[in-house]
């Protein structure tokens, strides 16, 4: 590595702030110039830093700087939408004018008009930037990073002497500005700072790989616990050495907290009121009905400090709150952007989210996590007399059918008999529905953990009766 | 898209410091989608994007940065900063600069530019139409439609440039069948690298009826049955099979870290000898083809398996020159944001002899495996996983019931020794692949292909 000092010193970030509503004047100034109803001018800007370490050197270390607008224009009760990342005064114009365009095939629909007061559940923001924003976060240097980095490769690798390679360490951190500004009347921003790292280890015994991953987020370095993750992503790897298929059976399985918040992830996207109101939902028709056979409770929760997608208002500006959609093992609401809102008679749950500025406001998740309990994993553990507990699923995109509800996916773990853990086990997969799955969760744990998907989804380990496992 | 007298100020700028390569990769790229879906046309948008990254390396590091611009004193600055991540002195300079050449030479017939916003919604239209037509168990149709015109240029400090003009066209329609409590879905894409004569290729009809019938097929599906069976994987899409068990085991950064099955096997036996694949982004208008890579080396057809002998690995620039090996032309990435690293292109099983049905009717008990859902793979362990979303239960040779979405779950060098048979009828399907959070367009392709013994996920004992 060489010496980053002067980059460090050019380098300082300076905040946006108004410059991002700046922009969206601007271009709101030249949209009037049109014959439009209404507008909406979203601005989004990160800069970000890439640290990937190998074998004690930097690998890549790459830095971004990044900014667009994505315009949203209604006309007639059509949309159209733009985006550039080039903000010249005549790409911003062409932007405008493509967007008025794509008006034109769009259908008409009533509900197509910009959010105001009553849309809004909420009147006040329950979240700002001082949560989201951390301060201290701009006074590390690329250096002090790039330390962090090396640091966690290191603590794996020592871990346990049967790992003999950490195929990637990474660091990566942003820090994200965004503005909304519409004919409504609506102008705002807020920012956010986050960091991410993850290790995977490889390690080997008597002619058998394996392999290991585990990360950790945060809003600043600070946050990150180093030991930890070192410790579970060797823990992740080493366990599972030397594991085999077993025979086909049904069996009770014990879910890390990674694996079921990534499963909780399928069900959360079942629940967006686009996909009930498209009929490609299994919860169509079941609001108010117990889905859990257990008292669970599941949140989407946009108010959260470290939760990563909290966020003071959603992608088109209603305030985000905290909304129970499961509410002890019964379904009380879906979530909501204000299109499907108005369709279904309701208000919006301000799940607005996009993507980037390259997309329109779709609906989707926040923090979204199932409540623990305070049933520590070795009870959980101590309960199960023939089961699997899995550490790790593969093929979730592709062994999942969201809209008819089949889950198949490969997984690994140890197998569990009399409450203590047995052989591992590998090259087997685990396969229910999603219904079903809802149905089978016998107990919650109290270690709920989150990870980033497409939102910020959390779980605690859980204990889920007879399901088939494939195999010999 | 920028005077060869910036570029070689800005490769200079970025040797500097004591760097051993640098780079400039310029993109512009104006895109147009379209979505339907409730029989409505939902989503109209467009996107321009433009910008540069630079890559310098010193060592085995390598420093990337970009811009969102072309603007000359933005590119100056960029190069400096990025130049001041090290600090040595610079011997190398770049004088002058070649244009690279490529074997790979494409017409574009229907400029996207040529087409109206209402002829792309009624292709839409008609889809949906179609494919409700089809049955009145189909509920849903989703179907998007989208074109991108790029502008690529990329020239580094061996003094080499190369410029390239990209079309392309995306078709996707998925459809939603119902018959009581039971919902099956049914997805059909077609991907070209060229204009909207990508339509002469197939029809948007045939793509509407052939995801409906998959849809209404799966609506008498059964559980499929767990544990090991033989299993005949059909063409086209089946090629994913080889893409996740093999293909990602062999590029060459795995191989590098330590983290490839396939590491120290050139030269060895790794799959059954009636295997031959290959990686081809030459194939003209396929979906995974270019005339450049993201570093600007021509496009290639590289031989990795012949006659279940392992030929060579999939590189990119840094991974040959690490490894002592030639680039194989595949240092892809998404986008001027990105740091391009070694990816498949078009990656096939090669035709073989047999015909695809004596395939099915050799099988007494086992699965049909026609259309998937992608896959996964753990490169280091050769774990692999791939989703069937079109499968068939095989009995005493005959195709019978359709089971539900399933997952087949194996080790890529064990199922590549199982291959026992290898039909004569090749064929590719478009798709993306993800690695590293970065998407690239792809093929994968095979002809039916049968593998004596794998893992079906099912969920009936």
């Amino acid at each position: 590595m060489q010496d980053n000092k002067k980059m460090q010193d050019k380098k300082t970030y300076e905040i946006r702030g108004s410059q991002l509503i700046d922009i969206c004047r601007d271009a709101a100034l030249k949209i009037n110039k049109h014959k439009v109803d209404e507008f909406e001018i979203f601005t989004a800007s990160s800069v970000e830093n890439e640290i990937e370490i190998f074998k004690g050197k930097v690998e890549t270390l790459s830095f971004s700087d990044s900014i667009g607008v994505g315009i949203r224009i209604f006309k007639d009760r059509s949309i159209g939408y733009a985006y550039t990342t080039v903000l010249e005064e005549k790409s911003i114009e062409e932007c405008i004018r493509k967007a008025v365009s794509n008006c034109k095939i769009t259908s008409r629909e009533d509900y197509n008009y910009l959010p105001g007061e009553e849309d809004s559940i909420l009147k006040k923001k329950l979240i700002d930037d001082r949560s989201l924003f951390h301060e201290d976060f701009l006074d590390y240097t690329i250096e002090s990073k790039v330390e962090l980095a090396k640091k966690l490769e290191v603590l794996t690798r020592s871990r346990d002497t049967r790992i003999v390679d950490i195929d990637s360490v990474g660091y990566h951190d942003s820090i994200y500005e965004t503005a909304i500004l519409n004919s409504a009347g609506f102008c705002d921003k807020y920012k956010t700072t986050t960091c991410l790292i993850y290790v995977s280890a490889i390690s080997k015994q008597e002619g058998d790989t394996s392999t290991g991953d585990f990360f950790g987020c945060a809003r600043e370095p600070a946050g990150l616990d180093l030991e930890e993750i070192a410790q579970k992503a060797a823990d992740r790897s080493v366990s599972v050495l030397g594991g085999e298929k077993i025979k086909s059976q049904r069996a009770d399985l014990l879910l890390d907290p990674v694996v079921s918040a990534q499963l909780l992830g399928v069900v959360a996207g079942c629940l967006t009121a686009d996909s009930v109101q498209k009929r490609k939902s299994l919860f169509e028709g079941k609001v108010g009905q117990k889905i859990f056979s257990i008292g669970v409770n599941i949140f989407d929760d946009g108010t959260i400090p470290d939760g990563l997608s909290s966020r003071p208002f959603d992608g088109e500006g209603i305030i985000k709150g905290k909304t129970r959609v499961f509410e002890d093992g019964y379904l009380r609401t879906y979530l909501y952007n204000t299109y499907t809102a108005r369709k279904d008679k309701t208000r919006s749950t301000g799940n607005a989210v996009r993507a980037s500025y390259r997309s329109t406001p779709e609906v989707g998740i926040s923090n979204f996590y199932m409540e623990p309990s305070d049933i520590g994993f070795e009870k959980l553990l101590s309960d199960v007399d023939r089961g699997f507990y899995v550490i790790d699923v593969i093929g979730l995109h592709s062994g999942v059918n969201p809209i008819s509800g089949q889950m198949s996916m490969g997984a690994k773990g140890i197998w569990i008999e009399n409450g203590s853990f047995k052989q591992p086990v590998r090259e087997v997969t685990i396969g229910t529905d999603i219904l079903s799955f809802c149905r089978s969760i016998r107990k919650i744990g109290n270690d709920l953990k989150f990870i980033p998907a497409s939102g910020y989804i959390g779980s605690p380990s859980i204990l889920v009766s007879d399901i088939m496992i494939s195999g010999k | 898209m920028i005077e060869n007298r910036l570029t070689k100020q800005i490769l200079n700028i970025l040797l500097g410091n004591g760097a051993d390569f640098s780079e400039i990769f310029i993109q512009k790229r104006a895109s147009n989608n379209i979505r339907l879906e409730d029989s409505k046309i939902e989503n109209s948008s467009s996107g321009y994007e433009l910008g540069c990254g630079l890559r310098l390396w010193v060592g085995d590091s390598t420093f990337y940065a970009y811009v969102d611009s072309l603007e000359e004193s933005k590119l100056l600055d960029a190069a400096k900063i990025l130049s001041s991540a090290i600090n040595g002195a610079g011997s190398l300079k770049v004088l002058d600069l070649t244009e690279a050449k490529s074997p790979y030479v494409t017409v574009v017939k229907k400029l996207p530019d040529s087409v109206q916003a209402d002829a792309k919604k009624d292709t839409l239209e008609l889809i949906d139409r179609s494919a409700r037509d089809f049955n009145p168990a189909i509920i849903q149709v989703t179907s998007t439609l989208s074109d991108t015109e790029e502008e690529t240029y990329v020239a580094n400090s061996y003094g080499s440039f190369s410029s390239e003009k990209i079309v392309k066209v995306f078709l996707a329609v998925n459809v939603v069948a119902r018959r009581g409590k039971d919902i099956r879905t049914g997805y059909k894409s077609l991907a070209r690298s060229s204009g909207y004569e990508a339509f002469d290729f197939k029809n948007p009809v045939d793509l509407a009826l052939e995801a409906s019938k998959i849809a209404v097929n799966m609506l008498d599906a059964v559980g499929a049955p767990a544990g090991e069976f033989p299993v005949v994987i059909g063409p086209a899409f089946g090629g994913v099979i080889f893409h996740e068990a093999c293909g990602h085991g062999l590029e060459a950064d795995a191989v590098l870290k330590n983290a490839s099955v396939f590491r120290d096997k050139i030269g060895k036996k790794i799959a059954s000898e009636i295997v031959t694949a290959i990686d081809d982004s030459t194939l003209k208008y396929r979906w995974g083809s270019y005339k450049f890579d993201g570093e600007g080396f021509p496009s290639n057809r590289t031989v990795l398996i012949k006659d279940g002998i392992l030929q060579n690995y999939i590189y990119d620039l840094r991974t040959s020159k690490k490894l002592g090996a030639k680039q194989t032309g595949n240092g892809r990435r998404q986008s001027f944001r990105d740091v391009p690293f070694p990816r498949m292109s078009n990656t096939f099983i090669d035709s073989g002899n047999e015909d695809p049905d004596s395939i099915i009717g050799s099988v007494s008990k086992g699965i049909y495996a026609k259309e998937f859902a992608g896959g996964q793979v753990d490169p280091a362990t050769g774990d692999f996983v791939f989703g069937i979303s079109e499968g068939y239960i095989i009995e005493n040779g005959k195709i019978s019931f359709p089971i539900k979405d399933t997952t087949i779950i194996g080790n890529g060098p064990e199922a590549l020794k199982r291959i026992e048979a290898v039909g004569n009828n090749l064929d590719f399907a478009p798709g993306f692949c993800g690695k590293n959070d970065q998407l690239v367009s792809n093929e994968v392709g095979q002809p039916t292909i049968k593998v004596e013994k794998i893992t079906v996920g099912g969920i009936k004992d």
